[in-house]
């Protein structure tokens, strides 16, 4: 930490001062956002930090002109914050942080215009950040962390400040994407659903109203809430909407986005070019796609293990998992080409003893019993057309069309 | 008992009368109706306790059938007199006849609901339903609240106007009672199931019941009955003069009777009364606590009551000594003064009359103070109540304390319906404000009572001979005080002291030893002695400080203990006295560290010891503050809005839930951890009496709400308990307070409990029984070790075994928490198990992907760990073949939790099977495939009773026809399902819970 001398402390805390206020009396709202983001670790925040450190009573600067004494509340709260901040004490920085965002959420609720919503975010965002390291400071000490759902409360009573009508509704979305981040975090995902409804019912509002990039980021939350109910369609619907709105420079939340989409379209049926997982270096899916191609069991079931930590974090195995029917699909569908070649007149009908053989080269042992249970479970989800001769042990196909392609629609509907 | 049904034969002509009238009362009832209503939803919790709560029932039944002196039962109402009169020691064949037949009483209920009162026929469609209704608690209860109100309307305010007007007229009552009485079943048969639940509302009931019946059914039965010699001339005065006033035969019997029933209600009472409803109920049917009731109540009503009570108590001694006349015609005065100036004016004429012929004054003394009621009633209603109550509530206390003895409680209690009787024009809009009304207007009737006092005085003091009655009382009072040996030995040394001075004096028979406050001992004693001075501070100390362990055992052990050698009646009473004694005592100390100059914390003392009744060390805890107190009795009042019987009724179900595993943990310490401490008694019943002694007991020692207050800043650490019990078997209940380190077993003690119930062949609800008792013994202690672990995996594992899945999910969460903190256990197993419960049963992708996300990489070497997700992936899968073999091979108790899916599987692989495969697939597979281990008998079955079509081929063998089946196959409803969800609820279940 450089030296800082007493007036120069001084003359940062006063020129501090007085840009807060003079943004606040001059509804500026760049301004305000630069002086509130910590997480930025601007030199200016950074110096006055320091400067605070130095010249500890601040309180008294703040109350020498009636000018800075109006909000001198809120802006002690920032200052505590901030100094705590500075030398690492991020529990205390962040309760302080807390006083002061609620402190200036009470101003903001009196302000009519939502001139301040930007400065709004930020401290949305920085409440969450701070919140989540000062977590991470608690765990290390063995506390239980529970700032970041402290700050879930907060942010629910911004939104709440937020959700009623007027110009200040359209910064609701923000708040819902911070809230989302926060509770995916938290793993509390069931909160969502209340903020869900409140925007998805809210008639008052067009959804399309908010600025995009809260909708591509709203779209990908509830989209990945979509993949944990195994709704695919309505997954695919907000995810390729999040895609399709993403900025397409922003590769790495591309990236995010098609980690879901992909399995999406896959137990959809729709199979990713390699250049599109290799551009956006989603290898892990590389191996299942191609497993998808080639009906390839073997693969798919190494993949799944390959990438096991992966996939059960991101929470698509499940879904993945299930694509081993269609890979069943796959694989009887060319034995099926197979006989067809070799004696078009029986083709239609598929010995349970020839995939098991099938199975057999692949490695994995299965004995009729088992084969002719996942040719059922085929079968009924209407993967495979035709139906199994028990007595026989023959699955006897379809002459049209036996194996249908999902085109988009899930398997077993 | 022939008698009995003579009375109840002649009275029938009465009856319009009392019909009538019960109509015009109808106001008061009608409140209590929504209470009784949801006391009678209620009875979730009744599995546990289904002795005690027999018990209890069987209890209240005969006190109905008492009640009920309906041709009907004619023989019965007289068995229940002779039963319910402590000296006969017929009470405890009541209560035997009560706990031995529980069929019996359930028999006899069905006359009762069969006669042919409107109300009663109601209760009879009330009692069908509920026994219809039985296994479905929630169902039923929902059902009833209709019929509940429906008869409260009509029946309710029957009652209390039956009672009133017709003292005379039998039938009246009988009819009343069998109405009244059947809704008070009717709640509890609501909570029916709950044995628990029923005594809690009997309770409530029976005190509300006794207290406006008692007074017209007794006088019919009591003229008849034996004790009509005691009365004859008070009686035909009475009579004669006053239409409504009762007979004092009448009352010598309830007198006697009381006390009797007064322990038998109580104890109902108590699991139920807890919090609020508890006091409200007591105080009415005991005379104290209905004045409490009163002093609260706006209508001012209360302080006439109580001045009558008061009064009549002092008439009581006199006949012995007839020169405390002055004395207390002055305390009488002093007395009225305080409440109002207008009841000073009458009240001293009664005295005078009362004084000079006791027996023939009285029941004029009554009339006139009736009246003098009625006129003062407006005036007081605005101001009295606020500003008299302080004083009213100092004074009690120490009247009624030398009434120490149940009897004369009940005496008091007794007296009122008389009097409301003759008040009723004034009482009765009293009565529909509240309980306290009708315990104020009870009161006058008690003053007839002074005949029965001697003999039972006779009984119950021990030394009768040439001391004045009301000295022996006094001394009575002052040693059922003391602690122990050392407090008896000061007190007697004290009273020694006082007896001597009052010899001197020439005082010694001149005195009001009923109304010398015991304080004057203890003063004597502080003054005098060392010892006695350690009493007091005792005392003292007790009450603000001593709260863990008042809240326990030292209270509840010396009713049983001390009182019972004390009163040749029985050990209940004994155990009555004592506590009152004990509340008693704690006042009085009370009283004296605030040196009885400032009235309001006195008062609210009172109001406490007075409750306490009923639990007699609750208040002790808050002796410290008078702000306590002041809260207490703000919510006291709350409570004294309501009607006696309503108070019983007002808790929630919710409370009443916690009433009954409260009064379960009663029971069972009873049985269990006290068996040492109590003498057991020889006779069932009488044990079954103490046992609800206990349970009224106890809750009364529990917290109310002001208690957990105090409990919240506890320093849990420094009260860690270290258990003293050895016993090895405990029984569970749910603490609600803080546990007795004597009832609670150290750790070498619940290893060996734990290898019991793991040794013990007994079934499952007994084992998960014993193993929550363990569980509850190792939180109280703390302790979090391998003995921990070890105990939540055996039950863990018991529940699986059991299918209870409730419990199961419990034990692993403690597991989880106890393995979060390093405990060496079979994690593994439980990961497992974990992971096959949210495979199987939660249905929860996210929840199932973080716990598999958990798993390290050595937990997915486990054997059965990977068998689990085996498992689950072949049910996300739906491979029902590798299921199934899963099934078979399942490590540890892995099958179990499979077990629980089994169905659902294999529906889904027939449903698959018939979809995929045609024309036809043997059954044989069927069963190989589906895991019904080749038994084809069983497969073909469960294939009928799932809707499939089964064919036959040539050969004789079994086909499933898949085609037909298609549209066939359904899920048929389980046959064990439950309304409530849990079969381990299952009635039956619980009948065999302690066999």
């Amino acid at each position: 930490m450089a030296y800082v001398s007493m007036g120069e402390a001084h003359r940062r805390i006063t020129e501090y001062l007085n840009r807060f206020c003079d943004a606040v009396s001059n509804q500026d709202s760049f301004t305000l956002c630069r002086l509130l983001s910590f997480s930025s670790n601007s030199p200016s925040i950074l110096s006055l930090a320091d400067a605070l450190n130095v010249f500890q009573d601040a309180s008294s600067l703040i109350r020498q002109s009636d000018k800075f004494s109006e909000y001198g509340e809120i802006i002690a709260h920032l200052f505590r914050s901030l100094q705590s901040y500075r030398v690492g004490n991020l529990v205390e920085a962040y309760l302080a942080f807390d006083k002061f965002a609620n402190a200036f959420v009470q101003e903001f609720r009196n302000w009519e215009s939502a001139w301040a919503l930007e400065a709004l975010y930020v401290i949305c965002y920085e409440i969450r950040i701070l919140a989540e390291k000062a977590d991470k400071e608690l765990t290390s000490n063995g506390k239980s962390p529970e700032k970041l759902k402290a700050a879930g409360s907060l942010l629910m009573k911004v939104f709440g400040v937020l959700a009623g009508k007027g110009p200040k509704r359209v910064g609701a979305l923000y708040v819902t994407c911070q809230l989302f981040k926060t509770y995916f975090k938290l793993g509390t995902v069931n909160l969502c659903r209340s903020v869900i409804r409140s925007i998805e019912t809210a008639r008052i509002f067009d959804f399309e109203e908010f600025p995009t990039r809260d909708k591509v980021t709203y779209m990908y939350y509830t989209g990945r809430l979509e993949v944990f109910n195994e709704n695919f369609p309505a997954a695919d619907t907000k995810l390729s909407y999040a895609l399709q709105y993403c900025n397409s420079k922003k590769e790495r939340n591309i990236r995010m986005i098609l980690k879901y989409l992909i399995p999406v379209k896959l137990s959809i049926g729709i199979i990713p070019k390699d250049e599109l997982l290799q551009k956006y270096n989603l290898n892990e899916y590389m191996n299942i796609v191609q497993a998808l191609r080639k009906g390839d069991l073997r693969l798919l079931r190494h993949a799944l293990q390959e990438h096991e930590d992966r996939f059960l974090r991101s929470g698509v195995y499940l879904v993945l998992e299930k694509l081993e029917l269609q890979v069943y699909q796959r694989l009887m569908k060319k034995i099926y080409i197979i006989q067809k070649l070799s004696d078009p007149a029986r083709a239609h009908q598929l010995k349970l003893e020839v995939i098991a053989k099938a199975l057999r080269w692949l490695e994995i042992d299965m004995d009729l019993d088992e084969v002719e249970c996942i040719m059922t479970i085929l079968i009924y989800k209407n993967l495979v057309k035709g139906y199994l001769a028990h007595k026989s042990k023959v699955v006897v196909l379809s002459k049209q069309d036996p194996f249908p392609k999902l085109n988009g629609k899930p398997v077993g509907s | 008992m022939n008698q009995g049904g003579g009375n109840t034969q002649t009275v029938p002509p009465l009856d319009p009368n009392s019909i009538e009238n019960r109509y015009g009362v109808n106001g008061s009832q009608v409140q209590i109706s929504p209470y009784q209503y949801s006391t009678g939803s209620d009875g979730a919790s009744w599995t546990t306790h289904k002795v005690d709560n027999q018990v209890v029932q069987n209890g209240n039944y005969s006190s109905s059938n008492y009640y009920h002196p309906q041709p009907t039962v004619a023989t019965v109402p007289a068995t229940g007199n002779v039963q319910e009169t402590p000296n006969t020691a017929s009470f405890s064949s009541s209560s035997t006849s009560g706990t031995a037949n529980t069929s019996q009483d359930y028999s006899g209920y069905t006359p009762y609901q069969t006669s042919s009162d409107p109300p009663q026929n109601y209760s009879n469609t009330g009692y069908s339903s509920y026994y219809s209704g039985y296994q479905q608690q929630q169902p039923s209860q929902s059902s009833y609240p209709q019929p509940v109100g429906a008869y409260q309307n009509t029946g309710a305010p029957y009652q209390p106007i039956s009672s009133f007007q017709n003292p005379g007229s039998y039938a009246g009552t009988p009819s009343y009672s069998g109405t009244y009485y059947n809704p008070a079943d009717y709640q509890t048969t609501g909570g029916y199931q709950t044995t628990n639940y029923s005594n809690q509302t009997a309770g409530g009931y029976q005190n509300t019941n006794y207290s406006n019946q008692t007074p017209t059914t007794n006088q019919g039965n009591y003229t008849s009955n034996p004790y009509q010699n005691y009365t004859h001339d008070t009686t035909n005065s009475h009579s004669s003069t006053v239409a409504a006033t009762t007979t004092p035969v009448h009352y010598q019997q309830n007198y006697q009777q009381w006390p009797d029933y007064y322990s038998q209600t109580e104890v109902p009472c108590a699991p139920g009364t807890e919090k609020l409803p508890a006091p409200s109920a007591v105080s009415q049917s005991f005379p104290v606590p209905g004045v409490t009731n009163e002093m609260p109540a706006s209508n001012g009503q209360p302080v006439p009551s109580y001045a009558q009570p008061w009064r009549q108590e002092t008439n009581l001694s006199q006949p012995p000594s007839q020169q405390p006349a002055a004395a207390v015609s002055a305390s009488n005065d002093a007395y009225w003064m305080h409440q109002t100036q207008n009841q000073q004016a009458h009240y001293p004429v009664p005295p005078q009359n009362h004084y000079q012929s006791p027996l023939e004054t009285k029941p004029l003394h009554k009339t006139p103070f009736q009246g003098h009621q009625r006129t003062t009633y407006p005036q007081e209603m605005n101001s009295q109540s606020s500003v008299h109550q302080a004083p009213l509530g100092y004074r009690q206390p120490t009247q009624t304390t030398p009434s120490v003895d149940t009897q004369r409680v009940s005496k008091v209690q007794i007296p009122t319906n008389p009097r409301i009787a003759s008040n009723l024009p004034s009482g009765y809009t009293k009565m529909d404000k509240g309980s306290s009304a009708a315990g104020a207007i009870k009161t006058p009737a008690y003053v007839s009572v002074s005949m029965p006092k001697p003999k039972s005085h006779a009984t119950a003091v021990p030394e009768p001979g040439t001391l004045p009655k009301s000295l022996c009382g006094f001394v009575e009072r002052a040693f059922a005080r003391c602690k122990d040996d050392k407090e008896n030995a000061s007190c007697q040394a004290a009273l020694k002291k006082v007896i001597a001075d009052a010899r001197d004096d020439g005082t010694l028979h001149t005195r009001d030893w009923d109304t010398e406050p015991l304080s004057t001992v203890l003063n004597t004693d502080v003054t005098n002695t060392e010892s006695s001075s350690t009493l007091i501070s005792s005392l003292q100390n007790k009450s603000p400080t001593k709260r863990p362990k008042s809240r326990w055992e030292p209270l509840v052990e010396k009713p049983f203990v001390k009182a019972a050698p004390a009163f040749s009646s029985g050990v209940k009473f004994g155990g009555w006295n004592q506590q009152n004694q004990n509340n008693k005592k704690s006042f009085e100390s009370f009283q004296k560290a605030d040196a009885v100059t400032d009235s309001k914390p006195t008062y609210s003392w009172q109001n406490s010891a007075k409750k306490s009744f009923q639990r007699p060390v609750k208040r002790q805890r808050f002796s410290g503050g008078a702000s306590n107190a002041i809260d207490d009795e703000a919510s006291s009042d709350s409570d004294k809005d309501l009607t006696p019987s309503a108070m019983s009724f007002a808790t929630s179900a919710e409370e009443t839930k916690r009433r009954d595993s409260r009064s379960k943990r009663f029971e069972k310490v009873q049985g269990h951890s006290r068996r040492n401490e109590i003498p057991r008694p020889m006779n069932p019943n009488v044990g079954n009496l103490h046992s609800r002694r206990g349970t009224a007991l106890r809750p009364g020692e529990d917290f109310d709400e002001n208690g957990c207050r105090s409990v919240e800043d506890i320093d849990w650490n420094a009260l860690t308990v270290k258990g003293t019990c050895q016993e090895i078997e405990k029984r569970y209940f749910r603490l609600t307070s803080a546990p007795d380190p004597s009832a609670v077993r150290p750790e070498d003690v619940l290893e060996k409990a734990l290898l019991m119930v793991q040794d013990s062949q007994k079934n499952y609800l007994y084992k998960c029984d014993q193993l929550k008792s363990i569980r509850q013994d190792l939180t109280v202690q703390r302790i979090h070790n391998h003995l921990t672990v070890k105990v939540y995996e055996t039950h863990a594992r018991l529940a699986l075994e059991a299918g209870d899945l409730p419990e199961y999910n419990q034990c692993l969460s403690q597991l989880k928490i106890l393995y979060g903190e390093g405990i060496e256990g079979c994690s593994l197993e439980f990961a497992a198990y974990s992971l096959l419960y949210i495979t199987l049963h939660s249905n929860n992708n996210r929840e199932l992907l973080s716990s598999m996300s958990r798993l390290s990489k050595e937990a997915k070497k486990d054997e059965a760990v990977r068998h689990a997700l085996s498992v689950r992936a072949a049910v996300t899968s739906g491979n029902y073949v590798m299921f199934f073999r899963l099934y078979k091979t399942a490590p540890n108790m892995n099958s179990f939790l499979m077990d629980l899916y089994v169905e659902k599987m294999r529906y889904k692989a027939v449903t698959v099977m018939s979809r995929s495969c045609r024309p036809t697939i043997p059954v044989s597979y069927l069963a190989y495939v589906l895991g019904f281990t080749d038994d084809m008998e069983v497969c073909s079955e469960w294939l009928k009773a799932h809707g499939a079509s089964l064919i036959a081929d040539s050969n004789g063998d079994m086909l499933l026809d898949t085609k037909a089946s298609t549209t066939s196959l359904f899920m048929p409803e389980p046959e064990d399902a439950v309304a409530h969800g849990d079969k381990n609820l299952d009635v039956n279940d619980f009948f065999t819970r302690t066999s």
